[in-house]
This record gives C-alpha cells, sequence and structure tokens, in this order.
C-alpha cells in the first residue's frame, strides 16, 4: 500500500516567508503591502485578481510537484472550500480537494448532491475532511444549535443519510437529527466514487463514528510515541467494529538542502518575533485551563522564550511553529533527507497518509515536491527496520 | 434603470433543436460506442456535462447577455457548485444561482456567498426558492409544515443578510439562531448577494414586498403581468421599499413565425401535450419543457419576440430571465438576433420617456 501525500490551501493568506510577517499575501493581515495583488494596477480600478488566483497557483503547484492535492481548512475568517473547489474544478488536473467542513451545516441531501456534482466536475477529485467542532457559543456563531453531546452522533447521522442517498435508490431514513423519505440522487449524478474521508477527533464518540465511515483518521503532528499509541487505538478500536481505518498526519515542514540552513529560517524567525507574539507565549505558558491537549502541550513547553533551541524536543522536531503562525506547534525541520527520514518514522509507526505544508506554500510545494518526497520510502521502510529490530 | 438579461442554464439536461427528448452533452449513459465501428472516436470519457455547461456559460457572456441563472433542480447538478464552477469560467456575468432555504445553516450559506462575491467581485446573486410539494421536500429532507415555507425564507435571508453586514449580531428564530454572528477581516464589507423571490401567492407577494430585491414572476399574458407588477409595489410601497420586477420566460424565436410556430407543434407533439389553443400574442401557456421550469413560451420570429419583451419591459419587467432549448445555441441565437434590437428598443423608449 503506497502512501498518499497531500498539500494545504493557505486560505487566509501566508507571509511571504516564516522569517517575518510583512509582505503578507492575501488580504488577510490589514498592514500595508497586504495582498501580493495590488489593487488598482490598471488606473484605478480593480484589476480583476482576487485571492483565489493566488490559491489556483499554489493548488497548480501542488499538482504539478506531484501532491494529490491538498487540504482546503475552514475557518470563521476564511473563505470556504466548497466555493474553492467549484471555482477551481476545471483549472486543475490532477489536484484533488480536500474539504474541511462541519456536517452539521448542510442539510445531508443536499450536501450529497453537491458532493456529486463536484464529483462530477473534478472527475473523482473531491475528499472530505470531517470535522465535528465543539459546542457552545463558537458553533452558535456558525448558526449551529445542536447540543454539544449530541454532535458526533450527528455527523455519523450526516453521513449515514449521505450513503444512503448516493446509491441512487429509494432511501428513508429516521435519526434524531435527520430525516428523509424517498430520498435518492437523480440518474444524472449517479455512479460517482463516494468522497474519501478523513475524520478528525480523539473521544470515544470521534472514534465511534471514524469507525463506522472514515477511511482515515487524521491527527496532527504529537511526540512520536504518543503518536504511535494513539495510532494502534484507533486501529484497534476500528477492527474491533469489523473495520479496516487507516491514518494520516498533519505536519509543517521546513526543508533545505542542509541541517543548518533549515534551522537558520527557525532562528531568524524566532529572533524576529514582535512584542505582541512574545506576550501571546507568556500568557500560554502560564495558563491553566481544562483542556488536556493544551496543558500537555504546556506541560513540555519553555517557560520562556530564550533560544529557539529549547523548542527541540525530538530529532528534528521543534515545537515552537505556532510562534511563527497561526496552527500546530509542532513541525519537522531539517535537511531534504533528515525530513525524508522523520517521515519514513512515522510511516512506520502507523501513518499512511500525509498532509503536509510549509511557508510559503507556492514555493515550497516546488521545493518539497521536488527534494523531499523522492527521497521518502513510504511503506517499503518497514521491512528493513522490523529485520533491525 | 437598464433591462437586464439573464440565460437560464439547464442543470438537469439539455435538448436539441426542437427535439423534447432530454440529452446529457458531453457524455455517455452507457460505455457502447457511439459512433459506428468504421468511424473512429477520438474523445473516450475525457468529457461530461460539465464540459457543455462551461460551453453555455461562455457562449452567454460572448452573446452579450447580463448574467447566467443557475437553477435549483433536483433531477440535475447542485447549483452551488455549477455556480462556482460557471463564475470563473466567466468575466463579467452576474451569476445567479437558485436554493432552498433548507439547504442548512443560513450562517454557513452567507459564508459561502462572501467566498462567491470575493472570488468573482460582486457578480452573485442568490435566488431562494420553495417548494410547494411536501413529499418533494421529505425526498430532500426537509419535513417544514407548509405554512412555515415563507416564514423560513423570510429568517434566512434575514441572518444572511445581518451576518455580512454587521458583527456581534444576534438573532434566536424559529428556524435559525445565531450568537454573535458577522464576518470580520477580509470576509467583511462585500455586498449582500441580490435577493430573488419568486412565486403566485399571496404570501410569496407579501414576502418579496417585505425582503427582495427583485421578485420573479412565472410568465403570464401582458395584462396580467402589469396587474401582479402593480400589486407588487403596492405592497412594497407599504413597506416603504421598492424592488425590482423578473419575469421567467421561454422563447421560441426562428427568422419567420411560421418556423417557430413549425418547431413549437413539433415540439407539443412529442411531448404528447394537446394544441396550444390558449395562446395570447405569442405567449404559449402550459408548453414547458421538463428542464427549464417556466410556465410559458414565447413564439415567434425574431421581430415578433422581441417586441413582445419590450412590451413586457414597458410594463415594468426589469429583469428578463430566458431559457431555450438547446441553451447553447439558442444563447447565441438570442444575442445576435433579439437582444441588439430589443435593447435599443427598450433604451429608445426609456429615452422618449425622459
Amino acid at each position: 500500500m503506497a502512501i498518499d501525500v497531500f498539500w494545504r490551501i493557505p486560505t487566509h493568506g501566508e507571509p511571504s516567508s516564516l522569517r517575518n510577517k510583512l509582505h503578507h499575501r492575501g488580504d488577510w493581515s490589514q498592514q500595508e503591502g497586504d495582498h501580493i495583488v495590488h489593487k488598482g494596477l490598471s488606473g484605478g480600478h480593480g484589476d480583476g485578481f482576487t485571492n483565489l488566483d493566488y490559491i489556483a497557483e499554489v493548488a497548480r503547484a501542488a499538482e504539478i510537484s506531484g501532491f494529490q492535492g491538498g487540504l482546503i481548512p475552514s475557518f470563521p475568517m476564511t473563505d470556504e472550500p466548497w466555493a474553492i473547489s467549484s471555482f477551481l474544478a476545471r483549472e486543475t488536473s490532477t489536484f484533488r480537494f480536500m474539504i474541511a467542513f462541519q456536517p452539521g451545516f448542510l442539510n445531508p441531501v443536499v450536501a450529497a448532491r453537491m458532493t456529486a456534482s463536484l464529483q462530477r466536475a473534478t472527475r473523482g477529485r473531491a475528499l472530505f475532511n470531517v470535522i465535528t467542532g465543539g459546542g457552545g457559543p463558537a458553533q452558535l456563531w456558525w448558526g449551529d444549535v445542536a447540543p454539544h453531546d449530541d454532535r458526533y452522533a450527528r455527523t455519523t447521522e450526516f453521513l449515514d443519510v449521505l450513503r444512503g442517498v448516493w446509491s441512487g435508490n429509494s432511501f428513508s431514513y429516521q435519526g434524531k437529527f435527520y430525516q428523509v423519505e424517498n430520498a435518492a440522487l437523480p440518474a444524472q449524478l449517479l455512479g460517482q466514487d463516494f468522497p474519501e474521508i478523513y475524520f478528525s477527533g480523539s473521544s470515544d464518540a470521534a472514534l465511534a463514528s471514524a469507525s463506522k465511515h472514515a477511511e482515515y483518521y487524521l491527527s496532527w503532528l504529537e511526540p512520536f510515541d504518543q503518536l504511535r499509541d494513539k495510532f494502534d487505538r484507533v486501529k484497534e478500536r476500528t477492527a474491533a467494529l469489523g473495520r479496516k481505518i487507516k491514518c494520516a498526519v498533519r505536519v509543517d515542514i521546513i526543508a533545505r538542502r542542509t541541517e543548518e540552513e533549515a534551522w537558520r529560517e527557525v532562528r531568524r524567525g524566532f529572533e524576529n518575533l514582535d512584542d505582541a507574539a512574545r506576550e501571546r507565549y507568556k500568557r500560554f505558558a502560564q495558563q491553566t485551563g481544562d483542556s488536556v491537549g493544551a496543558s500537555r502541550q504546556r506541560s513540555t513547553a519553555p517557560k520562556e522564550l530564550n533560544d529557539y533551541r529549547d523548542f527541540i524536543i525530538h530529532p528534528n522536531v521543534w515545537s515552537g511553529l505556532s510562534l511563527l503562525r497561526g496552527g500546530q506547534t509542532q513541525g519537522i525541520i531539517g535537511s531534504y533527507e533528515q525530513v525524508a527520514e522523520r517521515l519514513d518514522d512515522l510511516v512506520r509507526l502507523g501513518a499512511d497518509a500525509f498532509i503536509l505544508a510549509s511557508t510559503p506554500h507556492l514555493e515550497e510545494a516546488y521545493r518539497v515536491g521536488e527534494e523531499v518526497l523522492p527521497l521518502v520510502r513510504g511503506h517499503d521502510s518497514a521491512p528493513a527496520l522490523r529485520a533491525v529490530g | 434603470m437598464t433591462v437586464q438579461f439573464f440565460w437560464q442554464v439547464p442543470t438537469a439536461g439539455d435538448g436539441r433543436y426542437a427535439d423534447a427528448e432530454k440529452h446529457i452533452r458531453g457524455e455517455r449513459a452507457d460505455s457502447r460506442p457511439y459512433f459506428l465501428p468504421g468511424v473512429t472516436d477520438p474523445r473516450g470519457q475525457r468529457f461530461n456535462y460539465f464540459d457543455h455547461l462551461h460551453q453555455i456559460a461562455k457562449a452567454v457572456e460572448l452573446a452579450k447577455f447580463d448574467g447566467i441563472k443557475v437553477r435549483n433542480d433536483p433531477e440535475g447538478d447542485e447549483s452551488w457548485i455549477v455556480a462556482g464552477y460557471l463564475s470563473r469560467a466567466t468575466r463579467y456575468l452576474t451569476v445567479l444561482a437558485e436554493f432552498d432555504a433548507s439547504r442548512g445553516s443560513a450562517v454557513y450559506a452567507a459564508k459561502n456567498a462572501v467566498s462567491y462575491q470575493r472570488f468573482t467581485e460582486g457578480r452573485f446573486a442568490w435566488q431562494i426558492g420553495v417548494e410547494p410539494d411536501e413529499a418533494k421536500r421529505r425526498q430532500q429532507g426537509d419535513f417544514v409544515a407548509q405554512a412555515d415555507l415563507y416564514p423560513r425564507v423570510e429568517e434566512f435571508v434575514t441572518v444572511a443578510r445581518n451576518v455580512i453586514t454587521t458583527t456581534g449580531y444576534d438573532f434566536n428564530g424559529r428556524f435559525f439562531q445565531v450568537l454573535q454572528g458577522g464576518f470580520q477581516g477580509p470576509l467583511s464589507g462585500q455586498k449582500v448577494p441580490p435577493v430573488y423571490l419568486s412565486g403566485e401567492t399571496d404570501e410569496a407577494y407579501a414576502l418579496s414586498a417585505k425582503l427582495a430585491d427583485v421578485h420573479v414572476l412565472d410568465a403570464q399574458p401582458l395584462d396580467k403581468i402589469a396587474s401582479n407588477i402593480a400589486q407588487l409595489r403596492n405592497l412594497a410601497r407599504s413597506h416603504h421599499r421598492a424592488l425590482q420586477i423578473g419575469l421567467r420566460v421561454d422563447v421560441l424565436v426562428r427568422e419567420t413565425e411560421e418556423e417557430a410556430v413549425f418547431d413549437a407543434k413539433r415540439y407539443a407533439e412529442q411531448t404528447g401535450q394537446k394544441t396550444i389553443d390558449n395562446n395570447v400574442a405569442g405567449l404559449w401557456q402550459g408548453l414547458t419543457t421538463a428542464s427549464t421550469g417556466a410556465s410559458a413560451v414565447l413564439v415567434g420570429s425574431f421581430e415578433q419576440v422581441t417586441e413582445r419583451l419590450a412590451a413586457f419591459a414597458d410594463a415594468g419587467v426589469e429583469q428578463f430571465i430566458l431559457g431555450a432549448v438547446p441553451s447553447l445555441e439558442e444563447a447565441y441565437r438570442i444575442g445576435e438576433y433579439v437582444l441588439p434590437s430589443l435593447r435599443s428598443l427598450i433604451n429608445g423608449a426609456s429615452q422618449r420617456a425622459a
């Protein structure tokens, strides 16, 4: 079984380098020099380009450099993955659109028709990153009122209905959240591949839902031993329910010709941290809260921002990335060979797919596709390891 | 006021000239060879219906229509996906996507609409339809009561508009709720998609008077349309608002009236529709094709149809949503033989009035 490697679409724009945050691409940083597209190039009028044109460049770079496609995340402040996918369907050839969304926001019958149409528009290149989301005020911002404790049950029901109408046979369903009567996709939309599902969420309720519907269980990078345990647990639980599930890791990387050059990127970014970022970190390090994941991160995090090397928690793994940009804290830093080796380490401990990212996503898609991916052995590396011990 | 012309793309299959059979151009129903063995076919499985939809959108823009309407047809491809796909293929057209208020969270729909606006630089519009048939609603996973159909549209539009234009927006309705809603940063300040509503009931009119930007009327004889327009305008005035009037009508236009009538009759025969005896001034009511959803077809020569459309404009119609089969070929025909003279006729009339 060969592994699949995806890239990521920077839906909230990005700086042109992790070294500093000036020259931000896209209109998200709200500062002078925003947006690679300069409004008014054509005599004071709009120039006809939008941030989608940059996103299109990244998607094409990803497909040209050998990635399967890209994760298109969804945040309150960013453009929507369904929209991006339909707009770029025709402009790309092999790029697979991994749409992040919360099932609760859509009627599942409509979602089935959207999905089948997108499969037709892209010739089968749509897949999902199903997020279930928290409860409370954050969900209400989205207009989602389902009670907190039921949300995974609703995700399961949503996917039940999506699959149910997919066959084209008359489908009825009496769930707690969704009911349908004699529903089916129209003939014109039948016969498309059902989208692969990447599923996130760690609780028992999440695993129960994942084990029924997901092809891949998706996790951020965690300390390697911890990740191995997590993947083992997911695979065991799913096997107990008579199904197989694969595992995927979503991780940022900084790969350069030499390890020294890679760490230089980190060091420059670390030295250029502004006061606001330092203040944010201080608050984070002193915080107390009830989130298990967050407190686990804090327990290993340095109390002060003295040296970037204090954040190295494993060979080639740096846990300070969230200082340089939003998102997860841990990333893989090293030479092309080292990064490929760490990815192969992750394959050995259970990963079957990756969603990689690096800033800026356009140039880095080419670099990673040309320099790192050709060195990754995938499951071919597994027997060698077993022979050693 | 410039009158605008939309072309409706057929999401559930197209037809051929005066041919009632549905065709999904670009894709095969089965794997049987399409040509006889003596002729090579280079296409393989490279194309499907989306390639045809793309061709139609390009044709609509080249033929100088103002916009494209993507119908919500549960038997066809989904309208938002088609609208996004076609938006990227066009530069100037307004893209009017129709959908049902049962599609999900109003906030999520609004958030997607904001992306459509950002990606098209403000060319996106939406038409929120209502499915009157209860069994069909349940097929769509929608168990709302009949009496709640329009109240739900009202809540949908209210929430969607407010989260696009404000922040810190709270709403606690019967169908939609939101807490501290509203889009920030680059998602803020986008134009609310113009809201198109339709329907011929008192309830539909009342709602449009209250919150539609455009009310789209079904095709009917001119005098009936004129009185409907008057009614809608009066209702809107009582809310201290104005709204525009749209008209959804199909066209069957040929060089001569004789040719047009011949094709219309052949079409009626093929579909088992009775000889049309209630057509007034070229408006063949009830001559419908399964895929367009229009209630009537204007049949006639280029000049006749041009004059009749101008008469509707004179009665107050400001947005025409036209359709015909086959969509691509007829978009060119209307763009070449009807729109130029029609536009100059309408502009001439409005200049004289001024």
